[in-house]
């Protein structure tokens, strides 16, 4: 009647549901399990479930998206406040995006929309760091230095740190900018993300350091080989740890440029054409295309750092052309794409700013800051598909109810990663710091 | 509360016993092994949930006491007065006499047991009992219920640093929901502690243990803070049996814990105790305070905490059958060191070559590798006093003071983004004729705590740009020049310090004076006048400045505050400034601190080689602080200038500098080595050609090769931000990146210099590992580099012959 396998990978995502345990309670005792047990057995499960997302495709569009101008409209509200897109359909009865969303609004029913992020940090830099790494920033917005996370660790870093490498590739790679906030703070540059610079839609696309300069020759390279090899052998005899650990390190480099899996993860360029098109030749879509390739090589959180949508002045033309539709094209076909190879379910996908904008469109035309209201999107890796969860006012301007706060968020995407969520990495200072700052799993979500 | 009926009753059982123990002890039989011994030498239960941790101790013939605990048959007898388990543990049953019977192969020992007050025993008392469960359970730690906004709406002080407030959230909050006196079963603290009902922290305290017994009667007593009746004597120190033992590898021992009240009565707390091992790979420690050794010989601090209390057991783990050959002696620090050595059975490394001493040295003072010309005449000349006199000239050159100023201007913080590149260029200046100078460091590091007026002027001022509160500025200082970690008592007390919140609010009312005055020109000028005490951040009474563990400053005729803690900190009795500066050099030339984290200095964390450390301390202080003549002697001594490369015997030691410690080279160092080696300067963004990595103050100039091998962002005064750590861009990056195949290939590099020239390939192989390496090829590396000239032509295999040396391992480190 009831199978309990907690803590196997088979399990349902959700563990055991309260409901369930009362039932067996009512049974009675089922094999010396008793109701106290059960409670803490799913206590339990809610930090060592298995994990259901082997990786993370993190979407951060830079700068803060609007909110009501794509996942949450509002064609009730005043022209002011509702702008000028219309609200449309989606094959979910009941859910409406704005008319800037045509392709997901058809594939409503693989992701679910959360419209009641919020928290109070409204600038960029700031916000930015907040959402990756949980912990308020200890700067003024506007200081820029890279990464600005000096002290606490990115998500990513954490994912690298709990869950390491599989395979040849870096377990944290970030994409196409390095991220102010993405850096491995008090963690250590091991933990630091793989950083791709380069711009995948372009048609001379590479990775930085991973193929040796042109010019050589195959024989050079060999001659190369040889030597490091043949002096490598020599110095073998008085290594010490450290020095062992840069061995390590020039090991997974050579796995690297050696690997063929991660020369072809890199490669875009082999993808079919008809897959680069349908995620959009922009830089957004190509980053989410490789962001997949990435991850089918093993990559554990790949973060995509898609940058223009601070749109203070005269805003609806550009995320009319270039932001929203680019955006619109790479998450829906990322979500099917992941689908249709049967890995949706194993790589959870996650599209955000660092916040909302402004419910009233400003002199300018434009939409400022608005930390208070925003949207998040998620797809696959244990998350249930379909859903709209919270909502805000009619103006879009705040959440109904407590908002759903970063360090929900980032509790939720460990959980699902099978990370747990409370476990402690000391700082120099010897101070124990979590991974999560706090926060609940968001309710409805997994 | 009237103590005599407990008195007399001890009284009255010790008298009886007497005649048991005598017994017992002439019972005994000697054999070869020496006598058992068992501590305590009673046992004393007075409450239903007490217990108490014996050790069983018996002499070996080298006359070492061993912990026999675990290997001994304990019985109680008569049985149904108390229990004893497998680790020896003892616990009440009910009230009477007894007889602890330890059996060891065939010796025996019996020890009195007195279960007493089972039924009216002394009310508990929230702060001494209630607390370390909390504690022991982990309920009131950082990632549960300890942190700042609580876990759940329950929220707790970390570590039960605040005993007050703790009762409020237990016994007040939340409706009173968390206490049922009345009915203690279903108070909320016992049912989700014990997870009867969902606990996100699950069974934090198993049913039916004493701990949950304890927290049910402290429930059903009234769940009082204290007791009218009652005045609670104060703990005053916590006490640890052994306070140092020596273990052979794989061995165990149990540590006893015992609280010491104002009157003197012992308590055993072992059971409620936490334990913390300053070097687990040597000994670490479970919760219950069982040591075990590893194989490894060295020395480990055991940690022991309760209720704020703090001491240490000293672990020494040495390898006995080792032979000790003493290397010859250079100065005292060999002495020392060679005694630690020899007392743990580990045997130093040879002498290093001449090369290795050359480029190690060069790289340690002045962040710069020799050049071929340097390491040519350094390795050609025959003279015995060479090393002696590279040391000096060493010291002499520009790059010592450009190299300092660098690794200073990481821990004082500048950061040209807060403190204005004006800022960072005031203090570069002063920093580099500090050096330049060789300023004895107690007078500069005094101008630096008491620096005014323009923060653009060369000087140290705008240090007080980012600590720009008094807290701030007294933490860092602090951590700075004091290698004390105050940090932590900001928020509480210090966990395994004696440092509270007041000491923290007490070094700050330090800096109460200090205020930036906007100038005419923009400019800003710090200024120091007058001051304040600062409230206790729970009580909010103000608290009487003072420097730490001294008594109340005196302010008479002072305007600026802090020349008081100057003059304390420079002064010859000062605990911690010379050690402090002693370690971060030694830190830095033997690459690890005498005492690491290098900047936390404190009982609980002591010093690999104490007599070591304080024997550097008191050098420092008769040299008045003379950092050139401190470092003299420390390469001076035969053991910086011992071999990186292992003995058996001393392979896996990493704390007694039994070899030489390889280090990475620091991003700058590394990328001005990369240049020299390939013979091509870098042109770094914005300014003059020629200029070298180390000089460069501008902690924010963009740089792909000091992003990747960890410049530190200067966010903090603690060394730790440069991390040493490799990743896979870095040897990405020295393997494949663009920017090193044009150095390489340079037209006017050095390799196309050499393959130019009419030399033969030797001479080339020889030249380019005196460049990278300082040194010359084997004959094995050169037979294997001479392929190259074999296979390619002449330019190609120059070219990757360098590139080969500048990957390897023996190049990215200082060995």
């Amino acid at each position: 009647m009831l199978k309990l396998s907690l803590g196997t990978p088979t399990q349902n995502c959700r563990g055991l549901s309260r409901r369930h345990a009362l039932r067996l309670g009512t049974c009675g005792l089922i094999g010396g399990m008793t109701l106290p047990r059960l409670l803490e057995l799913q206590a339990k499960a809610a930090i060592s479930t298995g994990p259901k997302a082997k990786s993370c495709i993190f979407l951060f569009l830079e700068g803060g998206p609007p909110h009501q101008d794509m996942w949450d409209p509002k064609p009730e509200a005043p022209a002011e406040i509702r702008g000028p897109f219309q609200a449309i359909r989606t094959n979910v009865p009941g859910t409406f995006v704005t008319d800037q969303l045509p392709l997901c609004a058809k594939i409503a029913d693989k992701y679910t929309i959360l419209r009641n992020h919020g928290h109070n940090d409204n600038g960029h830099s700031t916000g930015y760091h907040y959402v990756m790494t949980g912990r308020r920033a200890s700067f003024a917005d506007g200081d820029n230095p890279i990464p600005n996370n000096e002290f606490y660790p990115s998500f990513g870093s954490a994912v690298s740190r709990s869950l390491g490498a599989q395979g040849s590739l870096p377990p944290y790679i970030n994409l196409p900018h390095p991220m102010q906030g993405g850096g491995a703070g008090f963690y250590g540059a091991q933990h630091a993300p793989f950083v791709i610079e380069a711009d995948p839609s372009q048609p001379d696309f590479d990775v930085k350091d991973l193929q040796p300069p042109a010019e050589l020759s195959t024989s050079r390279l060999g001659v190369r080989r040889r030597l490091l090899a043949g002096l490598d052998a020599l110095e073998l005899q008085h290594q010490q740890p450290t020095g062992q650990a840069m061995s390590t390190y020039y090991e997974k480099a050579f796995q690297l440029i050696a690997s063929e899996d991660a020369r072809h993860a890199f490669n875009i360029h082999a993808e079919p054409n008809s897959v680069r098109d349908a995620y959009g030749r922009t830089q957004f879509g190509q980053c989410a295309l490789l962001a997949r390739r990435l991850v089918e090589g093993g990559c554990r959180f790949v973060g995509v750092d898609a940058p223009g949508w601070d749109v203070h002045f005269n805003c609806f033309p550009s995320l009319k052309t270039d932001l929203i539709p680019y955006a619109d094209q790479a998450f829906s076909a990322l979500v099917t794409d992941l689908e249709q190879r049967g890995l949706l379910d194993e790589t959870l996908v996650v599209m955000m700013g660092e916040m909302g904008r402004t419910p009233r469109i400003n002199a300018q035309a434009g939409r400022d800051h608005w930390s208070m209201a925003q949207t998040i999107v998620f797809a696959g890796g244990g998350t249930i598909p379909g859903q709209v969860i919270g909502a805000t006012d009619k103006h879009a301007s705040a959440t109904i109810g407590a908002p759903v706060g970063v360090n929900d968020l980032l509790r939720t995407i460990s959980v699902l990663m099978g990370i747990d969520p409370d476990r402690t990495y000391l700082s120099p200072l010897g101070r124990p710091v979590p991974i999560v700052d706090g926060g609940q799993v968001i309710k409805g979500l997994i | 509360m009237n103590r005599y009926p407990r008195l007399c009753l001890l009284k009255l059982c010790l008298l009886k016993l007497c005649a048991l123990i005598a017994l017992a002890v002439c019972g005994n039989f000697v054999s070869q092994a020496g006598e058992l011994e068992v501590s305590p030498s009673t046992v004393l239960l007075e409450r239903p949930e007490a217990s108490q941790q014996i050790i069983i101790w018996q002499a070996d013939s080298a006359q070492r006491r061993n912990d026999r605990t675990r290997e001994a048959t304990i019985r109680v007898e008569p049985a149904g007065i108390a229990t004893v388990d497998e680790r020896g543990l003892v616990r009440p049953l009910a009230n009477g006499l007894a007889t602890l019977l330890v059996t060891v192969g065939d010796q025996q020992k019996s020890i009195p047991i007195v279960v007493a007050r089972m039924n009216n025993p002394e009310k508990i008392s929230f702060q001494h009992e209630i607390i370390p469960i909390l504690t022991k359970a982990r309920c009131n730690s950082g990632g549960c219920h300890g942190k700042a906004e609580g876990q759940n709406g329950f929220k707790l002080s970390i570590f039960g640093f605040d005993a007050q407030a703790d009762y409020d959230a237990i016994v007040s909050e939340s409706r009173g929901r968390r206490v049922a006196v009345t009915n203690p079963t279903n108070s909320l603290l016992i049912q989700k502690a014990t997870a009867k009902i969902p606990h996100g922290g699950a069974e934090a305290i198993l049913p039916d243990s004493d701990r949950e017994r304890r927290l049910f009667r402290w429930i059903a007593e009234g769940a009082q803070f204290h007791f009218q009746d009652a005045a609670v004597p104060e703990i005053v120190r916590i006490e640890v049996e052994p306070q140092e033992q020596v273990l052979l590898a794989g061995e165990t021992q149990q540590l006893r814990v015992s609280t010491v009240d104002t009157l003197g009565r012992r308590q055993c707390v072992t059971s409620d105790s936490e334990f913390e091992s300053n070097a687990a790979s040597i000994a670490d420690v479970d919760a219950r305070g069982l040591i075990q050794a590893s194989s490894v010989p060295g020395e480990a601090a055991i940690l022991v905490r309760h209720l704020g209390h703090v001491t240490t057991c000293r672990i020494t783990q040495p390898r006995l059958e080792q032979t000790f050959e003493r290397p010859i002696e250079y100065n005292f620090i060999d002495t020392l060191a060679w005694e630690k050595l020899q007392r743990l059975g580990i045997q130093p490394s040879t002498l290093c070559d001449d090369a290795t001493f050359l480029r190690r040295a060069s790289l340690d003072v002045i962040g710069t590798l020799p050049t071929v010309d340097q390491a040519r005449s350094f390795l050609n000349d025959p003279a015995p006093d060479k090393r002696q006199r590279l040391i000096d000239e060493l010291l002499d050159r520009d790059e010592y003071a450009d190299y300092w100023t660098m690794k200073w201007l990481d821990i004082l913080r500048a950061d040209q983004l807060t403190i204005s590149p004006q800022g960072a260029v005031a203090m570069q200046r002063w920093l580099q004729s500090c050096f330049a100078e060789n300023r004895p460091y107690d007078e500069w590091s005094t101008e630096l705590l008491t620096v005014q007026g323009n923060t653009s002027a060369e000087g140290p001022g705008s240090f007080y740009k980012i600590l720009n509160k008094p807290d701030e500025a007294a933490r860092a200082v602090s951590q700075l020049l004091l290698g004390v970690r105050i940090e932590c008592a900001q928020c509480h007390h210090h966990p395994s310090e004696r440092w509270t919140q007041s000491d923290y609010v007490a070094l700050a009312g330090f800096f109460t004076g200090l205020s930036l005055k906007q100038l005419p020109n923009g400019e800003q000028a710090l200024i120091a006048l007058g001051g304040k005490d600062l409230p206790h951040p729970r009580s909010g009474e103000l608290v009487p400045t003072r420097v730490l563990g001294g008594s109340p400053a005196d302010f008479n005729k002072i305007t600026d505050r802090r020349q008081v803690l100057a003059a304390w900190l420079t002064q010859n009795e000062n605990p911690y400034f010379a050690k402090a500066i002693a370690n971060r050099l030694w830190a830095h030339y033997f690459g690890r601190g005498l005492i690491e984290p290098i900047d936390d200095i404190r009982e609980t964390n002591p010093a690999t080689n104490p007599a070591l450390l304080d024997a550097l301390a008191d050098h420092l202080r008769e040299i008045d602080f003379d950092l050139k003549a401190f470092t003299r002697t420390l390469l001076n001594s035969r053991l910086y200038q011992t071999s990186s490369q292992t003995l058996p015997s001393n392979a896996d030691d990493q704390q007694n500098f039994s070899h030489y410690l390889q280090k990475p080279l620091p991003a700058e160092v590394l990328l001005d080595a990369i240049n020299q080696s390939s013979g091509v300067a870098e042109e770094f963004n914005g300014w003059p050609v020629g200029y070298r990595a180390i000089q460069v103050w501008d902690n924010h100039m963009p740089s792909y090769f000091f992003r990747i091998f960890g410049r530190p962002v200067r966010a903090t005064v603690c060394e730790c931000e440069r991390s040493g750590e490799p990743s896979i861009a870095q040897a990405l990056h020295l393997l494949n990146a663009p920017e090193l195949f044009e150095k390489i290939s340079h037209r006017h590099g050095r390799a196309r210099r050499l393959s130019n020239s009419n030399q033969s390939p030797v001479e080339l192989i020889d030249e380019l590992y005196l460049s990278t390496l300082s040194r010359m090829p084997s004959s094995a590396e050169r037979d294997l580099m001479l392929q190259a000239f074999t296979d390619l032509d002449r330019r190609a295999a120059t070219e990757d012959v360098l590139w080969t040396l500048m990957n390897s391992k023996e190049f990215l480190f200082n060995h």
